[in-house]
């Protein structure tokens, strides 16, 4: 009896010194050159200024952008022909006006006379998230996602590896493809999508100048050209394209940490994620005791800091399991999301059961980085995602020869 | 060796107990810890040792070994009361009005000091008279002094100003949620009131922001928080959010009682705070001036919390509760300042200016320093914002309610009741009858009618003898408050009217609303993007105590059929038709706004005889 008294006080003691003996590792200051350097060393780099680096991204033999392709996807991205009872559009989940360059949209939406808009997106709309920030995507005939997924944004989207939240798509338009006829979404056979074009006169002149002939193949080709065009730039781009004024203080120690912390492993690229598949959660804390670390500002790296008592049952994800959905092949396994306009996404996570983002970094650090961030640390690191949040940019795209 | 050990956790006891009293003064974080540990550890040890060693110790001397010992017996029943006011002031405490709570606190204080003496006394098992009298002398000396006690302590209220912090995180705050269960009345009158629904919940609110955001740039939308959303904007939150309940808004605009308040902080615990000007804010502010929009000072993190007062989970919070109710004295103390009395109070964010330009959209605050009612002189004329707008009325008149601000509290004559009337009814109204008859009632109070039929013209007074400031005020570019008229002739013909809404709802051209009208810098009327406002296009309100005369001519006043019937009506709505529509685009649900009557007076006129 004593014997294990003294043993259990003995681990006791262990787990509290363990701190002293694990090795810490230095923790790196940055300049902001280094910042940079560091940054672009580790495959992040920053969205194309111009149309011509822009080609150089997302161009493909297989879908050659040109205006008249990129114009009449916009006109097919933000027309409810395409789905089954002809009353949502691409742009009714993917919210995005179709004139980009309007200004006091807002204004006229609650003055004027006609409003053929609903009550979220009158507000909404401003966001230009290419999302609707609803929890779980809605789709034919007001029909919510059969595993509560939440909708995920169009901006940037071409310039990930993988589509969707189990990466089972790579492109664009093979994505397109599959919304259109998806059950959930636009519920339209594909068949029955090229015969509405076919008998609209203005489509089938469109797709004759930008494509040759209407069917199916040439609408994912069309709206996946002008997803190629949703790109942002953003606080972080002018960064790292040499504007040193461009982020703040803040954001900039949310980078460091980005990269000091091991976020940057995952959330990488150009998108800062969307490049990869990854398990989440990487830890269960569905253990009695779960050991997480803390990065010290004051000394030199990480340390042991806290033992969390868990007495809750098994939970697969550290909120609600809400649809049940378990990533691909039912491993939880994710591709990683895309933190560029993060700010403006929410709610978070594949079901959405996260509101805000504070929370959603928190969680992050102590699941996939076994990390208790401190308050401060989330501020520099949320401050470090707004930094993020970027307008699309108006490539200005002129009809080149063909 | 047992008895001994008892002796050690009895003196342990009282040790931390003593360290309580605040002549020792201790500093809060040490307090705070004392005081749920002597609370906590001394239930588990009177119950799991102390009375069961007692019991056994007293069977075995006084029944089995027949011993008679005085000290004994009184050790026991002066230990007995003392475990039982513990227990009282644990599981009831001692909030003020019970006076079984104030004499257990007493009870516990001082019975403690004789509980010593008696240990010593009984451990050399003989008290002598020279003994007692030495005990009672200390005891008084102790027990007298309450004052002194009092005086000292008050330095726990020293509020400092927050210094070195410049942001708050969601944690410093703390969710109002969390204060329903001991002031459940107030915060019942606080949920449905205008100072809750400033934000997510009040859709005019969000649609004005959302729009000032588009038409000055997102970060003008801090310009509208500093006031309406200060945990946010104090977190560095950039925007005003609302709640979400799955793919829906939940329906804060019909339901009462702050419903998903309460959910919110059960399932989300600090991470959602935006609730308008919440209890932490008001009862956090220890500087105030009206120097500029929301120029008020905070002090979140310096208050004093007892033991696991920010803790989330049901059982601690619980225990939190017990720990600020035994001894309750530094939570009030750290909830109230004497700044709430003044009017300058409210004046940080009753008084708006425009960030640019500094010009005022709203002075209320400097309204009421120009009134009557701002008198510091006389104290029996001088009444502040809370004397009116915090009072409870009752058929139409302030009537100081009696009553308890704590459940169990100490009874007041004149409880500041946190309905907070002013003008919006509506929005309050939604949710609660009684808040929107409390603003109403308070409206009713604000004016007086008279009128006279003279040479072909109609004559109205409209006399402001209720506000301490002008009628309306506020954003009164976005009130209506009109003179409606209606005149009869003998054959009930309507030969004259004035101030009827159209089909639309909106006021017709005619009426002549008591309000100010912005204009831009071109003198075009800024419409709902008041924020433009450059010039001042009309400034039609009415002071405090001024009669206003408005004169109507009547049209074809020589062929008029006597005897004429007026009625006249001042209206009151609080906001325009036009403006509803606007925010109706984004909110569908929303409901119109309903015309109230303030006043009504009618009249018949003969072609000679004077006005009944």
């Amino acid at each position: 009896m004593n014997f294990f008294i003294k043993a259990g006080l003995f681990v006791i003691l262990l787990l509290f010194t363990v701190s002293i003996f694990l090795p810490t590792k230095e923790k790196r200051q940055f300049s902001d050159k280094e910042l940079r350097e560091v940054a672009l060393s580790r495959n992040m780099s920053s969205t194309p200024a111009t149309y011509k680096d822009l080609l150089k991204l997302v161009d493909t033999p297989q879908n050659k952008l040109t205006k008249s392709r990129v114009d009449l996807g916009r006109d097919l991205y933000h027309d409810t022909i395409l789905s089954k009872n002809k009353d949502i559009s691409c742009a009714t989940c993917h919210v995005l006006s179709k004139d980009q360059n309007k200004k006091n949209k807002f204004l006229e939406l609650l003055t004027s006379k006609t409003n053929d808009k609903t009550d979220c997106v009158v507000c909404h709309l401003r966001d230009q998230s290419g999302t609707d920030r609803f929890e779980t995507a809605v789709g034919h005939n007001g029909v919510k996602n059969q595993f509560h997924l939440n909708t995920l944004t169009t901006l940037n989207s071409a310039l990930a590896k993988y589509q969707t939240w189990d990466g089972s798509v790579k492109t664009p338009e093979e994505q397109v493809g599959a919304s259109i006829q998806d059950p959930y979404q636009m519920n339209l056979l594909a068949s029955e999508a090229q015969q509405r074009l076919l008998e609209d006169e203005e489509y089938v002149k469109k797709f004759n100048l930008s494509y040759s002939s209407v069917n199916f193949e040439n609408i994912k080709k069309a709206i996946g050209a002008y997803l190629r065009t949703l790109v942002t730039r953003s606080d972080y781009d002018r960064f790292l394209d040499g504007d040193d004024l461009a982020m703040s203080k803040k954001a900039k120690k949310g980078l460091a940490n980005f990269l000091n912390f091991g976020c940057k492993g995952c959330h990488t690229g150009v998108t800062v994620g969307g490049q990869s598949i990854q398990k989440f959660p990487l830890r269960d804390y569905n253990s009695i005791v779960g050991v997480t670390n803390s990065y010290n500002e004051s000394d030199k790296g990480r340390e042991v800091s806290q033992f969390d008592l868990n007495g809750e049952f098994y939970h697969p994800y550290p909120f609600e399991n809400k649809g049940g959905f378990m990533g691909k092949n039912g491993e939880r396994l994710f591709r990683v999301p895309m933190l560029r306009n993060v700010t403006k996404t929410s709610p978070y996570f594949h079901n959405g059961a996260v509101a805000k983002l504070r929370e959603a970094v928190f969680l992050m650090g102590k699941h996939q980085l076994g990390m208790n961030l401190t308050d401060e640390q989330i501020d520099e690191i949320v401050a470090f995602l707004k930094a993020l949040e970027g307008d699309i940019v108006d490539y200005n795209i002129q009809e080149s020869e063909s | 060796m047992k008895n001994i050990h008892m002796k050690i956790y009895i003196i342990l006891m009282f040790l931390s107990g003593v360290l309580q009293l605040s002549i020792f003064n201790i500093s809060w974080e040490y307090f705070r810890m004392i005081q749920a540990i002597h609370i906590v550890s001394s239930a588990i040890v009177s119950v799991l040792l102390l009375v069961p060693y007692v019991n056994k110790h007293t069977y075995e001397f006084m029944i089995v070994k027949k011993a008679k010992s005085t000290s004994g017996v009184i050790l026991g029943i002066v230990l007995f009361l003392i475990i039982v006011s513990g227990f009282y002031l644990f599981l009831v405490g001692n909030p003020g009005s019970d006076l079984l709570g104030m004499y257990s606190y007493y009870i516990h204080l001082y019975g403690s000091f004789v509980l010593m003496f008696f240990l010593f006394a009984h451990a050399k098992k003989k008290i002598n008279p020279p003994q007692v009298s030495l005990l009672l002398a200390f005891v008084l000396v102790i027990a007298s002094p309450t004052e002194s006690l009092a005086k000292s302590s008050s330095k726990l209220t020293n509020i400092e100003l927050e210094d070195g912090v410049d942001i708050y995180h969601n944690e410093d705050w703390t969710n109002s949620a969390k204060c329903k269960s001991c002031h459940t009345e107030i915060f019942n009158q606080w949920a449905d009131s205008n100072h809750r629904h400033l934000v997510g919940t009040n859709p005019y609110y969000m649609v004005m922001e959302t729009l000032a955001a588009e038409d000055k740039g997102e970060g003008f939308r801090k310009w509208c928080m500093g006031c309406h959303n200060p945990s946010a904007v104090t977190t560095g939150a950039e925007k005003t959010t609302h709640p979400m309940n799955d793919n829906s808004m939940p329906d804060v605009l019909f339901e009462s009682g702050s419903k998903s308040l309460i959910d919110e902080l059960k399932t989300h615990g600090n991470s959602r705070l935006e609730q308008g000007v919440s209890c932490i804010t008001c009862h956090r502010i220890t500087k105030t001036s009206s120097s500029g929009n929301s120029s008020y000072t905070l002090d979140i993190t310096n208050r004093k919390k007892y033991a696991l007062e920010d803790s989330n989970t049901d059982v601690e919070r619980w225990l939190s509760e017990k720990f600020i109710n035994a001894n309750p004295k530094v939570h009030k103390e750290s909830y109230s300042n004497t700044i709430y009395k003044t009017s300058a109070y409210c004046a940080s964010c009753h008084d708006e200016f425009l960030p640019d330009s500094k010009k005022e959209v709203v002075s209320t605050f400097k309204e009421w320093e120009k009134s009557k009612y701002n008198n510091p002189n006389d104290k029996s004329k001088h009444k502040t914002c809370i004397d009116c707008h915090m009072t409870y009325l009752k058929d139409g008149k302030l009537s100081p309610l009696k009553g308890t601000s704590t459940t169990g509290g100490t009874i007041k004559d004149d409880i500041k009741v946190h309905y907070f009337a002013g003008s919006n009814h509506f929005l309050s109204g939604l949710k609660n009858k009684t808040n929107e008859d409390q603003t109403i009632q308070l409206l009713r109070t604000s004016a007086e009618l008279d009128v006279d039929i003279k040479d072909g013209k109609v004559l109205v007074g409209v006399k402001n003898v209720g506000a301490g400031h002008h009628l309306p005020t506020g954003v009164s570019d976005f009130r209506e408050l009109w003179l409606d008229i209606t005149l009869y002739d003998k054959d009930s013909n309507i030969v004259f009217s004035s101030g009827k809404l159209k089909s639309d709802g909106n006021l017709d051209k005619d009426a002549r609303p008591f309000m100010k009208v912005f204009g831009d810098e071109n003198s075009k009327p800024v419409g709902l993007l008041f924020w433009r406002y450059k010039k001042l296009l009309s400034d039609t309100r009415i002071k405090s105590g001024e009669r206003r005369v408005e004169i109507f001519d009547i049209p074809n006043a020589g062929n008029l059929k006597y005897p004429l019937k007026i009625d006249v009506k001042l209206n009151f709505r609080i906001y325009p038709q036009w403006v509803t529509d606007a925010v109706k685009r984004a909110y569908p649900q929303l409901p119109n706004p309903p015309v109230v009557l303030l006043e009504r007076i009618e009249a018949d006129y003969d072609n000679s005889i004077k006005p009944k």
